[in-house]
């Protein structure tokens, strides 16, 4: 947990949101910031949701123009900044993989999560716990007690906003198989973050 | 079933829910009680809580120095539109979704300056001691607004007033509400003029609820609308936005920017 880097993205974020006030050049300069520090970290979880890098640049600028935008409303919420702008980027790299397939490109290219090593399941090595939350610490040292399958699972489930039977295709696996793993995962989740509520 | 009576099955409801695989029926039952319930609905929150958090370990990957480009471009896009639309109104930007967190956001700001306008209504027999302190306390507020104040000594029944400001937080309209004529009295103090094909739409913004609209302000001076006492009481705050000639019809909400925002006092 670093709190110097918590303080440090809020302190961009509010410079960022200050529109009337604050000169464009300098909201701009906090924006670059705020991009130096937090990109990689993002950009992560569009890769991870979208399975495709090109995608995920993608949605990852559009994430962040929309983040420019947006800024003055992080103030509204008691969330962390790192999974405030987690958050949006999860929306919005799903709202621009709902967009590719309203539009039907590329809708025979299924998710294909083994043969892409940027899939690596989180949790699963040690964390780079210097730019977690304590929450994120929390859900980590909870999914790491899951076994592999069902942390893959329930991740994917919830990153890529998946039904049971959306996952199960995804992981090519029955969907009574999935159903299990998922009523599994959260039933340890439960008796695990109640630990640290 | 009212799930609150099975908190084991309520939480386990709510862990799906936050991560989305409660689907169908059973997530529009859990939704409709959720609504209801405001336990159900925190542990409902709780749990989207935990699960955002799964944003923040994913492995860090270093993106293409591409998309800073693109994004430095789009900025640079912007700045050129902005600086061409360059007579555009103060506040053009703030969002009508945002507006009501702003309004409030601002109270704190405009709160001592309208404590000052309050003073001067209360007291108008003291006005020239109110008149030296209002210089002291406000530099916004303009001799205009002193002679409103002895125009409103007329109807000293004023029970509300609000100051609203533009995003920089300059006062710009003074609203004073007088319950014996149901009269709302509306000053603008900064001489803004909408133009000939926009109209000023003022907006009682009630908690939790969606903006009223209180009427459309006639061009330049001092306007009079008519409200019930009970718009102005069960909302915190006021808010005119900028709309097409005529204004919106009041049920679909504002469509324009909020230029001016403040909030209610009542005077007792």
């Amino acid at each position: 947990m670093d709190n110097d880097l918590d303080r440090t993205l809020i302190a961009l974020v509010e410079c960022i949101a200050q529109v009337s006030t604050m000169p464009l050049a300098r909201r701009e300069d906090a924006f670059r910031r705020l991009y130096d520090l937090t990109s990689a970290r993002l950009y992560g979880v569009a890769v991870r949701i979208t399975g495709n890098r090109e995608w995920a640049e993608d949605a990852l600028q559009d994430a962040y123009l929309y983040i420019w935008r947006v800024a003055d409303s992080y103030r509204a919420t008691l969330a962390p900044p790192l999974a405030w702008m987690g958050v949006i980027v999860r929306s919005r790299t799903l709202d621009f993989l709902r967009r590719r397939q309203a539009e039907r490109i590329d809708t025979s290219q299924p998710f294909d999560p083994g043969s892409d090593d940027t899939l690596a399941s989180p949790g699963a090595g040690p964390m780079d716990t210097a730019q977690a939350s304590e929450q994120a610490w929390a859900l980590h040292e909870c999914l790491r007690k899951l076994e592999a399958k069902q942390r893959e699972a329930v991740s994917l489930a919830y990153l890529r906003d998946l039904s049971h039977g959306e996952l199960a295709a995804q992981l090519q696996l029955p969907l009574g198989t999935v159903k299990t793993w998922i009523r599994r995962g959260i039933e340890q989740l439960r008796g695990c973050m109640a630990h640290y509520a | 079933m009212d799930l609150m009576r099975h908190p084991d099955l309520a939480d386990r409801l709510a862990a799906a829910y936050g991560m989305g695989t409660l689907r169908g029926a059973a997530r529009r039952r859990f939704e409709a009680q959720a609504r209801e319930r405001p336990m159900l609905r925190a542990l409902a929150i709780a749990w989207q809580e935990r699960f955002a958090a799964m944003t923040e370990l994913q492995p860090g990957i270093a993106p293409s120095p591409n998309v800073w480009k693109k994004i430095a471009l789009e900025l640079e896009r912007q700045r050129d539109a902005a600086s061409h639309g360059a007579s555009r109104a103060a506040g053009r930007n703030v969002s009508v979704g945002r507006w009501r967190v702003l309004a409030i956001g601002g109270a704190i700001a405009t709160f001592a300056a309208a404590a000052v306008a309050i003073t001067l209504f209360m007291q108008v027999d003291d006005r020239d001691a109110q008149l030296a302190r209002l210089a002291r306390d406000s530099r916004s507020l303009s001799q205009k607004n002193v002679q409103l104040a002895s125009q409103l000594q007329a109807s000293p029944d004023i029970r509300y007033v609000a100051l609203l400001s533009d995003d920089r937080a300059a006062p710009s309209v003074l609203v004073t509400f007088d319950p014996k004529h149901n009269t709302l009295t509306l000053k603008r103090l900064r001489g803004f003029s909408e133009g000939e094909e926009k109209s000023l739409q003022l907006w009682a913004l009630p908690p939790g609820g969606a903006p009223q609209s209180l009427g459309v302000l006639p061009k330049g001076g001092v306007a009079k609308l008519t409200a019930a006492e009970g718009q102005l009481r069960e909302a915190p705050a006021l808010a005119i936005s900028l709309e097409p000639r005529g204004g919106v019809p009041g049920e679909r909400g504002p469509t324009g920017p909020v230029l001016f925002k403040g909030p209610v006092v009542p005077t007792s």
